[in-house]
């Protein structure tokens, strides 16, 4: 009875799992196929280097007119993201067009924990000490990411 | 081939074959100006296509004073003579589609024109037929000879400049090799066909183009797409410009030059495509076809104005103008009563399907939409369809005549109500009596200017209608009491339910008096 899945949700999938970007990972549910267990790695490079982030990506009714919904799950010390795990990304926001992808929104995400950006703070607290005092800050954010996104199992 | 069967083959794609149709495949891609294969073809706001070298000479445009951009001061003559217009230079962006196509389709060409192959290719050029063409007639044919396939040959002389764009080709019968050739241009298509694939879904749906439009920056979607797209911002999807395309899309040309390309080349599935966007638009093939707005409360045979500004309304009312006007209005459940068997639900399960009399567009993209009450239903199951609910139906009928008056028979015929019992007071009395008491009550509060039943107000709804199965509804819509209240008519199945309910608002506005 539901409405069906649009076309290009299952193309978007299907070319998720055939063309996997590295260091990128996004699995659709079996019961809700607009729910992804999302898999990001610290860029190399990065303080988050090494480290294996947990993200939930949710593509609402009117995707892709409006953005994913996309949260991280695992902890982490970075002046865009706050405790909530929600993201400050412009193309998330106003930003976002419908020729961009969950693969782009992805990719931009990393590039993101490659280049935080303390001027465009959503967790004032840590966007205070980066500008404050980067060594430290880039020292907790290497800790966070040791405790919290060190892949299990 | 007779007029009917022109007119039956509009509506599904035709396919060109290879071999047979070689020439008129190469037309396909020819510029009419130069008549070689487009090369960084500009598609014009006009929808044809012609290569950026071959638009006339920019010049500066006069007597334009609005918008004043730099980029829409200088302009060209539009060189198709079915629209001859001036178009602004900011609006000759090279079509970004059609040249990775055409790329695509030379790239493979001159792989095959590399070497000769077995096949000799005869072409004589034919000259359409024209009346002032005298000396075409005395010149002799020329001849063309190509150590290739058909399609490639011809592809080859169109490349060298040597095929006008309006010329046929007579090509010169070799038993011998058209059985080769056939397979060979056969396989040449294919080729093209594979290589263009990926080239040609929309960079929205994911799907091959349908009913492409072109922006002026050269980035093109299928028509219904961008129209979602420019929905919720007027900025190219593609390259963040700012669109100058009116919210009113239809206007718009479509991109014939790619729609007669995907046309030719992929009949089968140009057809199946607009077959499955007419069925996803409606929410598949099952029962959940009806679009629904939740919003306000509606009633039939009354007018409900709506301004529409949420980018999924207006793609709904879009849709809906393009099917059959029609869209179920519901209330918003705000108290998260429940609704029968759908639960909880955001709306309110009973509701009036309005049917869409005039919808003004604004430039903002927000339109004014005009209805008209139609009949009432409840909603049996419910979907979401890009962002706004769709359900399927059941229409809500009022009983026979018949059952209407052993109804009143039997309810005038009951005991007298003990006095300060006001329903029972109401259920007593004669559907007549309940319309001349709300028709009173309309009478003594217009002769006391109530404000609600000021002139402006009865401009839109009209005099209180004297058919007693309408009259609720007139009431309700003019009345200023709680939606709530009103909503208690949807569900009715009788005339004198209706009736009796307008009766005991009119006994408690009395009652609040004095």
């Amino acid at each position: 009875m539901a409405a069906p899945l649009p076309k290009r949700i299952i193309k978007e999938t299907e070319r998720l799992q055939n063309e996997p970007v590295p260091g990128i990972s996004a699995l659709p549910h079996d019961d809700n196929a607009r729910y992804f267990d999302v898999m990001v790695e610290g860029p190399g490079g990065s303080c988050y280097e090494g480290g294996v982030f947990n993200l939930e990506l949710f593509l609402p009714d009117d995707y892709p007119m409006t953005a994913p919904k996309i949260r991280f799950l695992t902890r982490i010390y970075h002046p865009n993201i706050d405790r909530l795990g929600r993201i400050c990304l412009d193309v998330l926001k106003n930003n976002w067009s419908p020729a961009l992808q969950i693969r782009t929104i992805l990719l931009s995400i990393q590039a993101l924990l490659g280049a935080p950006n303390p001027e465009d703070p959503l967790n004032e607290a840590v966007a205070k000490q980066w500008k404050e005092n980067q060594a430290e800050a880039i020292k907790t954010a290497r800790e966070w990411t040791a405790l919290y996104a060190t892949a299990k199992k | 081939m007779s007029r009917d069967e022109t007119l039956s083959e509009k509506s599904t794609a035709v396919g060109l074959a290879p071999y047979e149709d070689a020439r008129a495949l190469v037309r396909l891609i020819q510029c009419t100006q130069c008549s070689r294969p487009l090369r960084q073809p500009v598609t014009l706001p006009c929808g044809n296509a012609v290569c950026r070298a071959c638009l006339p000479d920019f010049h500066e445009r006069a007597n334009i004073s609005y918008p004043d951009v730099p980029a829409r001061r200088r302009g060209v003559m539009c060189p198709f003579p079915d629209c001859g217009r001036e178009h602004p230079a900011s609006d000759c962006g090279v079509d970004v589609i059609l040249s990775k196509a055409l790329d695509s389709i030379a790239g493979i060409m001159a792989e095959h024109t590399m070497s000769a192959s077995m096949i000799t290719t005869i072409m004589e050029e034919i000259r359409l037929d024209d009346t002032e063409a005298l000396d075409a007639d005395s010149e002799k044919p020329k001849i063309n000879k190509r150590p290739w396939s058909r399609l490639v040959a011809t592809y080859d002389i169109a490349a060298k400049g040597q095929l006008p764009y309006e010329c046929d080709i007579n090509y010169i019968h070799s038993t011998s090799t058209s059985d080769t050739g056939r397979a060979m241009d056969a396989a040449v298509l294919q080729e093209i066909l594979d290589s263009m694939h990926r080239e040609v879904d929309c960079q929205i749906c994911y799907n091959v183009l349908l009913d492409p439009v072109t922006t002026f920056c050269g980035h093109t979607l299928c028509r219904k797409c961008m129209a979602r797209a420019v929905d919720h911002s007027l900025h190219c999807p593609m390259c963040r410009r700012s669109l100058a395309i009116p919210p009113v899309l239809s206007r718009h040309p479509s991109n014939c030059t790619l729609i007669n390309l995907l046309n030719a080349m992929y009949p089968e599935t140009m057809t199946s495509r607009a077959e499955a966007v007419a069925t996803e638009e409606t929410g598949g093939e099952g029962e959940l076809n009806t679009p629904l707005f939740v919003c306000t409360l509606g009633f039939p045979h009354q007018p409900t104005l709506l301004r529409v500004f949420e980018p999924r309304y207006r793609l709904m009312i879009r849709r809906c103008l393009e099917s059959n006007r029609e869209f179920g209005m519901l209330m918003y459940n705000r108290y998260g009563e429940p609704q029968g068997d759908l639960g909880p639900v955001h709306f309110y399960h009973y509701g009036t399907m309005l049917y869409v009399t005039n919808a003004q567009p604004f430039p903002d993209g927000t339109s004014l939409v005009e209805t008209q009450g139609a009949y009432r239903f409840r909603v049996k199951a419910h979907d979401v369809l890009d962002g706004y609910s769709i359900g399927s139906v059941e229409r809500v009928e009022d009983v026979s005549l018949a059952e209407e008056e052993r109804l009143e028979a039997e309810e005038t015929a009951l005991p007298p109500a003990e006095e300060g019992d006001v329903a029972g007071h109401i259920d007593r009395m004669s559907t007549q009596e309940l319309l001349e008491l709300g028709q009173d009550f309309v009478r003594r509060m217009q002769g006391r200017s109530a404000i609600w039943l000021r002139q402006r107000v009865l401009d839109i709804y009209g005099q209180p209608p004297d058919d007693a199965a309408l009259f609720p509804y007139w009431f309700a819509s003019v009345l200023p009491i709680s939606d709530e209240e009103k909503y208690k008519l949807l569900p009715t199945r009788t005339v004198r339910e209706r009736l009796k309910i307008t009766a005991s608002w009119i006994r408690r506005i009395e009652s609040q008096r004095w």
